[in-house]
C-alpha cells in the first residue's frame, strides 16, 4: 500500500507540475496550449546538454527551466497573440503545429536514441517498507516544493491577485489598472519553468527521449481537464488522481475481482486508463470535477 | 521512376479523400477533429479483419463504414455540450485508446505486427495495370467524393452547416438542430475517411496500428488549412501538395547526405512549420473559401 | 381578441438567491403585436430566453400555439414557429448576407434533399432583402453590417423562418433613426399577414406606433398589462421608471 502511494506520488508530481502550467495559462488565454508538453522536453534536452557541457545538474537544471521560460514568452509574444486573435481553436491548432516543429528539432538535435542524465546509481532506500531511489526523492521533493511555491504566489501575492482578477474577467482587471499582458506573459513564463521542470523530474526518474513530451501530451490534459481547466490547483488533484488510475491499472492484481488467482491489466492500458478516465468524465462533467459552470457562451 | 510516381499520386488520392472528409468537419461544420486518422483506421481494419475472417472484400467495406458511423457516432455525442477545446481533446483520445487497442488485442486485429497480405483489388492484372486501375479507381472515388461534398455544401443543407460553425446561437433560435446536424456531418466524414481506408488496405496489403498515430490526423489538418480550410479543390490541393513535397523528402536527404532521422524531422517541419505559417499569415489557405458565390470551388 | 399563441401561467425564475421572475402571466393573441417594456433589470431579457428555450424556466407553464413548450430546447420551440432575434446580433463571416437569409429557411435543408432538391432561387428571400434596404449588401459578408444593419437582417432572417410568433429583443437599437417609421410598416404588414410579435424596446414612440397592447415588467413582475397610451397614466408604471415621488406628483397634479 505505502509502496502505490508512492508510486502515485512519483508520477503525479510532474504531471502536475506541467498540468498547473497549462491550466493556468489557460485560465488567462483562454486556449489549451499543447506545446507545454514540448517545453518539458526542451527542459529536459537543455539541461542533459549543459550537463554534458560540464555543469553540475543543479545549475543545468535552473539555467535550463530559466532558458525554457524565456522560449514560452518569446514564443507566446512571437505566435500565440497573433493566432489567438483568429480565436482560440486557431491557437489551438497552432499550437499543435508548434509541437510538431519541435519533435523535428529533438529529432535533429537529439536523435531519436534515448538519453539519461549521469547520476551516480545508489542502492534504492526503504520507507516503510517502500522502495524508492535517491534521486527519486529528491526530484519529487523538489516538484513538490515548486508546486507549494506555485500555490503561494497564486494566493498570497500580488501577482496572485492579479492573475485571478485577470482570470475572472480581463477586461475589469486592465480598466482597474493591471497591466493584463504583462501577467499573462509572466504566467506563460512560470508555466514554462515549471514544464521544464517536470520533464527534468521525469527524465532524471527514467530516460530522456525525444517523445517524452508527446507521451505526457494526454494524461497532462486528463489532469488538466479533470481538475477543470483554468483551475490551477483542481490540476494538481487531476494529476493525482490520472497518477492513481495508472498505477492501479499496472499493479492492481484484479484477479479475486474475477475468481481467478492472478489477473493483471496489460501493462500497455495504463495510458489508455488516464485517456479514458478523461472522456468518461468529459461525458459526464464536461467542465472537470470542480467546476459548476455549466457552457462558455 | 513510373511507377514510383503513380504510387504517390494513389496516396495523394487518398489522402485527398481524407482531407476532404476533414474539410467537411472543419471546414464547413468548424468541428475541431483531432482523431480523423482513427476514422480511417475504421476503414483499414475493417478491409484487414475481414480478410483474416475469410470474408470478401465487400464485407470489408461495410465492416469498414459500420466501424467508422460508430466511431463518429460516438465523437458526436461526445461534442453534444463540449466547447471546440475540450472536443479536439476527447476525439484525439478516444484515437488514442482505439490505436492501442488495435496494439493489444491480437486475437482480432494482430496486435503490434498488425495483418498482412491483404489481397491487391487488381492483383491479378500484369505488373503496371494494377497500380495503374488501384489510382483510376481511387481517381473515381475522389471526384465522387468531391462532387458528394460540393453537392452537400452548396445545397441549403451547406448553408445551416455554415451558420452552426460561425454562429451556433443564431443557428439554433432559427430551428436548426445542432447535434443532429452534427452528427450527420461526423457520419458522411467518416464513411469518406473509411473508403480511403478499405482502399489504402488493399493497396499496401498491410494493416497496423503505427499507421493510425495521432501525427497522421495532424498530416491531414495541414492539407486542409495549406490548400483552404472551407473549400473542397483547396482541400484536395492540399492533399496532393504535402504527398509529393513528402515523397521527395528522402531525395533531398540523399542529395545533401544526411542521417536517415532527417527524413521524419523534415517531414515534421513540412507539416508543423507549414501548419503554422498559413495559421498566422494566411489563414484561409492557398485556395480560400467563396463567400456568397453559389459555388465553393 | 383572436385565439392566443402564447400564454405564460406562473412562470418563475431566480439565479441563485435572486428572483428575476415571480409569478410572471401574460397571453398573446394571434392577430397581436404586444410591447414588452420595463426598466433595465427588471427580467425582460429572461423572460424573451424562457420563452425561446434558451432558458429553463423554474416554474410554470408557458403554452405555445396550445402545447407546452417550457423548458424545450431552443431549436424545437423555433420549429413549432416561435422564433426569436438577439439584442445584439452577432454575424457569420465567411457567409455573404444574401446566405444568411436563404439559410433562414429550413425547406429543402435536410441532409439528403442536398441530393434531391434543386438548387432553386429563393424568391422569399430576395423579397426580404428589398423589404429591408439589404440588397446593395447582399454579396457582402454578413459580419461587415453595421450594428443596426445586422439588427435589420436578423429580423429579416427571422421572418424568412416564417414565424408564427416573432419575439424581437430591441428592434431598433442601433437603427438608423429614418428606417425606424419603415420598421413599424414593415413589421405591421407581416402582422397582417399572420405573424404575432412580442417587442422588447425602450424607444416609447416606437412602441406607441406598432403595439396594440404593451406588458410592463418590473423587478421580475407583471405591473401592467394595457395600451400604450395608458401607460402614463399608470401609477405603477410611471413610479417604475421615474421613482415613487415623481409618481405621486405627476397622477396628483
Amino acid at each position: 500500500m505505502v509502496q502505490f502511494v508512492v508510486d502515485v506520488l512519483i508520477r503525479a508530481v510532474d504531471l502536475a507540475l506541467i498540468a498547473i502550467g497549462l491550466s493556468s495559462v489557460y485560465s488567462l488565454i483562454r486556449f489549451p496550449n499543447v506545446a507545454l508538453v514540448q517545453y518539458a522536453t526542451t527542459g529536459a534536452l537543455l539541461a542533459l546538454g549543459l550537463q554534458m557541457a560540464g555543469l553540475p545538474l543543479v545549475v543545468a537544471a535552473i539555467a535550463a527551466c530559466a532558458l525554457v521560460g524565456i522560449i514560452a514568452v518569446v514564443l507566446n509574444v512571437v505566435v500565440f497573440e497573433r493566432l489567438l486573435r483568429a480565436g482560440s481553436a486557431i491557437a489551438m491548432v497552432g499550437s499543435l503545429a508548434l509541437s510538431m516543429v519541435f519533435s523535428a528539432i529533438f529529432l535533429v538535435t537529439a536523435g531519436p536514441r534515448p538519453k539519461r542524465f549521469e547520476l551516480e546509481i545508489n542502492p534504492p532506500l526503504r520507507f516503510l517498507g517502500a522502495r524508492l531511489t535517491e534521486h527519486q526523492l529528491i526530484s519529487v521533493g523538489i516538484s513538490a516544493l515548486a508546486i507549494g511555491v506555485f500555490a503561494l504566489i497564486l494566493f498570497r501575492t500580488d501577482l496572485g491577485r492579479c492573475m485571478r482578477a485577470t482570470a475572472t474577467n480581463s477586461v475589469l482587471a486592465s480598466a482597474t489598472g493591471i497591466d493584463t499582458r504583462k501577467v499573462t506573459n509572466t504566467v506563460v513564463f512560470l508555466s514554462g519553468v515549471m514544464a521544464a521542470l517536470g520533464g527534468i523530474g521525469l527524465s532524471v526518474k527514467g530516460e530522456m527521449s525525444a517523445q517524452l513530451g508527446l507521451d505526457m501530451l494526454l494524461p497532462v490534459f486528463a489532469a488538466a481537464i479533470l481538475g477543470g481547466l483554468g483551475n490551477a490547483l483542481g490540476a494538481a488533484v487531476g494529476a493525482v488522481v490520472i497518477a492513481a488510475a495508472e498505477t492501479m491499472v499496472t499493479n492492481v492484481n484484479f484477479g479475486p475481482l474475477f475468481g481467478e488467482s492472478v489477473l493483471f491489466i496489460p501493462a500497455a492500458y495504463a495510458t489508455a486508463a488516464s485517456f479514458l478516465l478523461l472522456v468518461v468524465v468529459l461525458l459526464i462533467k464536461p467542465y472537470g470535477l470542480f467546476v459548476s459552470e455549466v457552457k462558455r457562451v | 521512376m513510373f511507377e514510383f510516381l503513380i504510387h504517390v499520386a494513389i496516396m495523394a488520392c487518398l489522402y485527398g479523400l481524407l482531407s476532404l472528409s476533414l474539410n467537411l468537419q472543419v471546414g464547413f461544420g468548424g468541428l475541431v477533429n483531432f482523431g480523423q486518422v482513427i476514422l480511417f483506421g475504421c476503414g483499414t481494419y475493417g478491409a484487414a479483419i475481414a480478410f483474416s475472417h475469410q470474408l470478401g472484400p465487400v464485407a470489408g467495406i461495410a465492416l469498414g463504414i459500420v466501424f467508422a458511423v460508430v466511431v463518429a457516432a460516438a465523437f458526436a455525442r461526445l461534442g453534444r455540450n463540449l466547447g471546440a477545446d475540450y472536443w479536439g481533446i476527447a476525439t484525439l483520445a478516444v484515437a488514442e485508446v482505439l490505436r492501442i487497442l488495435a496494439n493489444n488485442e491480437a486475437w482480432l486485429t494482430g496486435g503490434a505486427q498488425g495483418i498482412s497480405g491483404i489481397p491487391l483489388l487488381f492483383g491479378d492484372m500484369p505488373r503496371p495495370m494494377g497500380p495503374l486501375m488501384t489510382l483510376g479507381l481511387c481517381l473515381v472515388l475522389l471526384l465522387a467524393a468531391w462532387w458528394l461534398c460540393q453537392r452537400l455544401t452548396t445545397s441549403r443543407y451547406g448553408l445551416a452547416l455554415k451558420l452552426m460553425r460561425e454562429e451556433p446561437q443564431l443557428a439554433a433560435s432559427l430551428g436548426y438542430d445542432l447535434a443532429a446536424l452534427k452528427t450527420q456531418t461526423l457520419m458522411v466524414a467518416a464513411v469518406l475517411a473509411a473508403a480511403s481506408g478499405f482502399v489504402f488496405a488493399h493497396y499496401i496489403t498491410f494493416v497496423g496500428p503505427d499507421q493510425l498515430v495521432s501525427s497522421e490526423t495532424f498530416l491531414i489538418w495541414a492539407m486542409v488549412i495549406i490548400g483552404g480550410s472551407g473549400n473542397h479543390l483547396g482541400a484536395i490541393v492540399g492533399a496532393i501538395l504535402m504527398q509529393f513535397l513528402f515523397a521527395f523528402v528522402p531525395f533531398v536527404k540523399d542529395a545533401l547526405g544526411l542521417p536517415s532521422e532527417y527524413v521524419a524531422a523534415m517531414r515534421l517541419t513540412l507539416v508543423g512549420g507549414g501548419l503554422l505559417a498559413f495559421l498566422m499569415w494566411r489563414t484561409q489557405g492557398l485556395i480560400p473559401e467563396r463567400i456568397g458565390g453559389k459555388q465553393n470551388g | 381578441m383572436a385565439e392566443a399563441v402564447l400564454t405564460a401561467e406562473r412562470v418563475a425564475k431566480a439565479f441563485g438567491a435572486h428572483k428575476v421572475l415571480s409569478d410572471v402571466r401574460f397571453r398573446i393573441g394571434a392577430d397581436e403585436i404586444v410591447g414588452l417594456l420595463g426598466p433595465n433589470g427588471s427580467g425582460k431579457s429572461t423572460l424573451l430566453n424562457i420563452v425561446s428555450g434558451f432558458s429553463r424556466p423554474d416554474a410554470g407553464e408557458i403554452l405555445f400555439l396550445g402545447k407546452s413548450v417550457a423548458g424545450m430546447p431552443s431549436h424545437k420551440i423555433a420549429r413549432q414557429g416561435l422564433v426569436r432575434t438577439f439584442q445584439l446580433p452577432s454575424m457569420p463571416h465567411r457567409m455573404s448576407v444574401r446566405e444568411v437569409l436563404r439559410a433562414g429557411s429550413r425547406d429543402g435543408a435536410g441532409l439528403l434533399q442536398a441530393f434531391t432538391g434543386k438548387g432553386s432561387d429563393d424568391a422569399e428571400a430576395e423579397e426580404l432583402i428589398e423589404q429591408f434596404a439589404l440588397a446593395p449588401l447582399a454579396h457582402q459578408p454578413a459580419s461587415s453590417l453595421s450594428g443596426g444593419q445586422k439588427k435589420l437582417l436578423s429580423i429579416a432572417v427571422a421572418l424568412r423562418s416564417r414565424p408564427k410568433l416573432l419575439c424581437l429583443d430591441e428592434p431598433t437599437a442601433g437603427v438608423h433613426p429614418q428606417l425606424r417609421g419603415r420598421m413599424v410598416e414593415l413589421l405591421k404588414a407581416f402582422n397582417k399577414r399572420g405573424v404575432a410579435m412580442l417587442v422588447v424596446e425602450h424607444d416609447m414612440h416606437f412602441i406607441r406606433e406598432l403595439c396594440g397592447r404593451c406588458i410592463v415588467l418590473d423587478r421580475g413582475e407583471i405591473i401592467a398589462d394595457c395600451a400604450p397610451r395608458e401607460l402614463t397614466e399608470n401609477e405603477r408604471v410611471v413610479e417604475a421608471y421615474l421613482g415613487k415621488s415623481v409618481a405621486k406628483q405627476k397622477v396628483s397634479a
